[in-house]
């Protein structure tokens, strides 16, 4: 058995990878060296063997399909930027919708306090609600006192005839705002047109609806997952 | 066929390009793969993954032999299934036949060295030789597959498989001495022309 070297050698010399004068040299060994000469036989006969044996034919067709990888038709350049405002859209309506689901039940929770606000529902912080401490109340009117005054002298300036009349002033619906509520909280105000205070906490249970952006973001976001997929199926016909 | 314009067209996302390719050299690629992991099945799905993973990557390809190249992919390929296998055998423990009833002898119970009826069982030379090369390193029947079986050069293998010139000479020959060891057990199966000890001096 000839050392390794001699094996790695001689199969270098079948491959025809050894250089001019090493393959010189290696002719010259294999003229005296019999077992040399065997072991480079057995190893040209088994590169051989290796060589004839039958390739084998590919049993199917292995060619791709866009499918297998991946690919996707071309887009629109506008595609992306209608992408981004729909996802856009999508996450300002949710967020929309979490705000105006969830707020009122946080406004509940914080509202039933041990203060005693809140019987009446979410906004009643707003409103002064008929649950409220009468001591905090009086507190509120007295703070009041000084700007609803001030508030009473301007109507008077502008509307004398309104305030000569109380019943007619408490009636009269372009003076029910937020602050003729707090006019109305004073104790003065309150003796002189009840009628006037519950008008006003019926105004403020149903204040003008405000504009929904829920319902906006919501239509935005359809609209423009409307607008992908027909673009996305445009694409897809004109490809095939 | 243009070689060169469909590789050019493959690398501009060109498929139809691709599969002329594919067309060419499933053979070759399929080949390499049943060589190496010695099951038709693994090969197909090995051949199959080099060819997708050949596109997504042919951007890569900066000319040279493009078989070597698409050779290394699927050698890659079966690489990988190797180390697979390895991590997870999936040998069952009691191996059934197709019609699954138990088998008397299983293979991965017999001894690595035939016994003379079953290598009489073995009349093809082409499973006799498969057995041999089943029985080689991953490394060293990766060589001599991609040289002898594939035909190509030191430097297309070297390439192929990322190693050293001079390791994939030593491979080959280590790989030739033990095929020739093994070869030895199959004697009356070889034909005539490539009994060993039997040929002559060139």
């Amino acid at each position: 058995m000839k050392n390794f070297r001699d094996i790695e050698t001689l199969s270098a010399y079948i491959d025809g990878q050894l250089n001019a004068s090493d393959t010189a040299r290696l002719e010259a060994r294999l003229k005296t060296d019999p077992e040399l000469a065997s072991v480079m036989n057995d190893l040209r006969a088994a590169r051989g063997i290796l060589r004839k044996l039958p390739a084998r034919k590919a049993p199917r067709n292995f060619t791709l399909t866009r499918q297998m990888v991946g690919l996707k038709p071309p887009m629109p350049r506008t595609y992306p930027l209608f992408r981004l405002a729909t996802a856009f859209a999508a996450v300002l309506f949710l967020f929309s919708f979490t705000a105006t689901t969830l707020a009122p039940m946080i406004n509940f929770s914080s509202m039933s306090a041990p203060v005693g606000y809140g019987s009446g529902g979410g906004c009643d912080g707003c409103g002064g609600g008929g649950g409220a401490d009468p001591t905090m109340e009086a507190a509120m009117a007295a703070e009041s006192a000084p700007v609803a005054a001030t508030e009473e002298s301007l109507a008077q300036d502008i509307a004398p005839t309104t305030t000569a009349d109380p019943a007619a002033a408490a009636m009269a619906p372009v003076e029910v705002t937020p602050d003729s509520s707090r006019i109305l909280e004073t104790p003065s105000a309150k003796e002189s047109a009840p009628e006037a205070a519950d008008q006003t906490e019926v105004e403020n249970e149903a204040p003008s609806p405000p504009f929904n952006w829920t319902i906006l973001f919501l239509v935005i976001t359809v609209i423009g997952v409307g607008v992908l997929w027909i673009m996305t199926l445009t694409a897809r016909n004109k490809w095939r | 066929m243009d070689e060169t314009a469909l590789i050019h067209s493959a690398q501009q996302g060109d498929l139809n390009a691709f599969n002329t390719i594919i067309l060419h050299y499933q053979d070759a690629v399929f080949n390499t793969a049943m060589r190496i992991l010695g099951d038709e099945d693994m090969a197909q799905d090995a051949a199959q993954e080099a060819f997708i993973s050949a596109f997504q990557s042919i951007k890569t390809f900066r000319g040279g032999s493009f078989k070597a190249w698409i050779l290394r992919t699927v050698t890659n390929a079966c690489l990988d299934e190797l180390r697979r296998q390895k991590r997870r055998p999936t040998t069952p423990l009691e191996p059934e036949t197709s019609d699954g009833e138990e088998m008397d002898s299983p293979k991965w119970l017999a001894d690595s060295s035939m016994t003379p009826a079953q290598k009489a069982e073995a009349d093809e030379l082409e499973h006799a030789i498969q057995h041999c090369l089943d029985a080689l390193p991953t490394e060293f029947r990766t060589a001599v597959v991609l040289a002898d079986v594939q035909g190509m050069d030191y430097t297309e293998v070297a390439s192929a498989v990322r190693v050293p010139l001079g390791t994939i000479k030593s491979r080959l020959a280590r790989a030739r001495l033990r095929l020739r060891e093994c070869l030895r057990s199959f004697e009356e199966l070889l034909p005539s022309s490539f009994r060993l000890e039997e040929e002559n001096i060139r």
